[in-house]
């Protein structure tokens, strides 16, 4: 008992400072995850093996880590390492990218092919936000997107908030359609041992769905703002080759992208699994660009990737100690066996929680947490999953702080003369995401219960 | 005074640190600064200034934003950021100008003609003169003293490295209760002086 109400408020504590900003949340959860193992699983539980689990470090000399014939779950406890060195790749392949300019020639691209007319444009950047975004991080996809729509705004004498708000909205639509598009997939997929596939199958489906209401929304809600902008053909609007910083790194960063892709959409038939995935294309990167690899490993997120450590060390001790199962009860209590209430109770939960705090420490701890259900209620684990990811994934889009994409997004409008408060976002993003999450609820009803 | 003068005043509520400013700046004939940044800042970034008005010299709200990667959702820590690159654009342009509030005396600290003087007063004076400013009961003064004090206190520590209205940040630090407006603008002004001739 007593280890229970410490892990928990080891828990707790580390989630108020993380949110308070006080301190960098790399080092909250690196010093929580450091007390959950000494005090907790040393001291209170006298468990080296615990401890040992919770590390995780044997899972790197296993062969499964690496290659996998059939998925295998890697486990919900301790350290997901396939996690952080699939991510700790992909920001390494996607810094490549951005360095030799691909996203910012992608974005002129698709705006030249409309030729720079408002409602095309709007339409172009949110179908690109929510296809780049199944791929590649959804703050990197905003980073850009949401810079180049500020300058193409300018000049056609609109505001680019509507289509801010639009493509951060979509970018966290296309990340909840693949297993790599947001971290709690990844943590998700890695740890119950799902594919991209049957991310793509199941969520992909849903969000793909949902797109098509979300457009019809902000086409809906934004048309008289569209309407304004005028096409000045005397403007000389940028070019796309301007993007491209070096054509032989830009060449090799688009090899090396749809490398990804295909490995990514095939690797539950090769036996690839993301750690691998995640190794090569970095490598490759890295090998590709020798001159600039030093630059590129300084750019990598060390300190996200150091918060995940920490927070798979503290969700892993909330499951040692067997806290994670009595809220799993509790869920079991309140929901009985209607499988209806449950779905409908995990996805609200997790869309509420992830619209107030970061998504990732969410996931992290609902997913032995519906492994438990699963196993006490007989239920599909793969419908408690999808459903959490979609909750998770799609619910962070109700407030400025839900997702990370938001923060970016908000933050570049911000730096260009364009506010954008609680008040102003709410007003357009919470009825989209509710009418999203009834989208999803019901698409989980009709096609799995 | 010849050559280039900035005064920074930080102040407490109702110790009619403001006024002290409007007075300076009269005497030296110099800009002052203080919704003119707003109303500059409105027009040059085209943002309404009552929506720039709104997140003036407030702290960001901790649960209600979020950084990352350096990026934030609050729009008073962007503001406060225009406002701080507004001053150094201005400083660094040759103006001479009074500055209230705005971390002044943090942000323009490399600039040598700068003047820092922190405004405090007793709890009755200020509380007086509140009372007369807003028409307010003395209850009602007191509480509104106490939230905006609070509140630059948050917005300033969130900024600067020292604290707002610790002596040692602070070029001069006066109770205007003792001098009065006029007798702080004095000694103010008699300090530029002398730093101006040394």
């Amino acid at each position: 008992m007593l280890q229970q109400v410490i892990s928990v408020a080891i828990f707790v504590i580390m989630f108020g400072v993380i949110i308070s900003e006080k301190f960098e949340r790399h080092l909250v959860s690196l010093a929580a995850g450091a007390l959950m193992l000494i005090v907790v699983l040393g001291i209170c539980m006298r468990s080296p093996s615990a401890i040992w689990d919770t590390l995780n470090l044997a899972e790197f000399v296993t062969p499964s880590f690496w290659y996998a014939k059939v998925e295998s779950a890697g486990g919900s406890a301790g350290i997901n390492w396939s996690t952080i060195v699939f991510i700790l790749g992909m920001m390494i392949m996607v810094e490549g990218m951005g360095k030799a300019g691909f996203f910012r020639w992608l974005c002129l691209t698709m705006a030249k092919a409309v030729r720079y007319k408002a409602m095309p444009l709007f339409l172009t950047f949110m179908v690109t936000s929510f296809v780049l975004s199944m791929f590649i991080d959804s703050i990197t996809v905003i980073l850009f997107l949401a810079a180049v729509t500020v300058e193409l705004a300018q000049l056609l004498g609109l505001s680019p908030v509507p289509m801010i708000l639009a493509e951060i909205f979509c970018a966290n639509l296309g990340g909840s359609a693949t297993m790599c598009g947001d971290p709690p997939n990844i943590i998700i997929g890695t740890a119950l041992g799902y594919s991209f596939a049957d991310f793509l199958k199941n969520t992909g489906l849903i969000a793909l769905l949902s797109l098509g209401f979300v457009i019809l929304y902000f086409c809906l809600r934004f048309r008289k703002n569209l309407k304004n902008g005028q096409v000045d053909v005397a403007i000389a609007y940028p070019k796309p080759a301007s993007a491209i910083q070096s054509k032989k790194a830009f060449g090799v960063s688009c090899v090396i992208f749809a490398c990804a892709v295909v490995l990514l959409v095939t690797h539950a038939m090769t036996g690839l699994t993301v750690a691998t995935i995640g190794t090569l294309v970095g490598a490759l990167t890295l090998l590709a660009s020798v001159r600039d690899a030093k630059t590129l490993l300084k750019k990598v997120d060390y300190k996200t990737l150091l918060f995940f450590v920490g927070l798979f060390v503290v969700v892993g001790g909330l499951e040692q100690t067997g806290v994670l199962s009595v809220i799993a009860d509790f869920i079991h209590g309140i929901c009985g066996s209607h499988s209806y209430v449950m779905i409908a109770v995990i996805l609200w939960v997790s869309a509420i929680a992830s619209a107030f705090v970061d998504n990732i420490p969410f996931a992290a701890t609902m997913i032995p947490v519906i492994e438990s259900l699963a196993a006490t209620t007989g239920m599909d684990l793969s419908v408690l999953s999808w459903t959490l990811a979609c909750g998770t994934d799609i619910g962070g889009s109700a407030t400025p702080i839900g997702a990370s994409a938001n923060v970016v997004g908000v933050s570049i409008a911000a730096q260009n003369g364009h506010m954008i408060g609680w008040g102003r976002y709410c007003k357009t993003m919470l009825p989209v995401t509710i009418i999203t999450m009834l989208i999803s609820m019901l698409c989980i009803f009709v096609r799995y219960l | 005074m010849e050559g280039q003068v900035i005064i920074a005043i930080g102040r407490e509520f109702g110790s009619g640190g403001h006024e002290i400013a409007e007075l300076i700046a009269t005497k030296l004939e110099i800009f002052l600064i203080d919704d003119k940044l707003l109303y500059d800042l409105s027009s040059e970034k085209k943002i309404p200034y009552e929506e720039l008005k709104k997140y003036d010299e407030r702290p960001k709200v901790p649960f209600l934003s979020r950084t990352v990667s350096g990026y934030t959702n609050a729009m008073e820590e962007h503001l406060a950021k225009m406002q701080f690159e507004y001053l150094r654009k201005m400083a660094e342009g040759g103006e001479s100008f009074v500055i209230v509030g705005r971390c002044a005396e943090y942000v323009l600290k490399d600039f040598p003609c700068m003047t820092s003087a922190f405004i405090s007063g007793n709890k009755e004076t200020k509380c007086e003169r509140v009372m007369k400013k807003y028409k307010l009961s003395a209850d009602e003064a007191k509480k509104l003293m106490k939230k905006k004090d609070a509140t630059r206190k948050a917005y300033h520590n969130y900024y600067c490295e020292g604290k707002w209205g610790d002596s040692r940040n602070y070029d001069l630090c006066i109770n205007s209760s003792q001098i009065g407006v006029e007798g702080a603008a004095d000694v103010i002004l008699s300090f530029v002086e002398r730093k101006q001739k040394k």
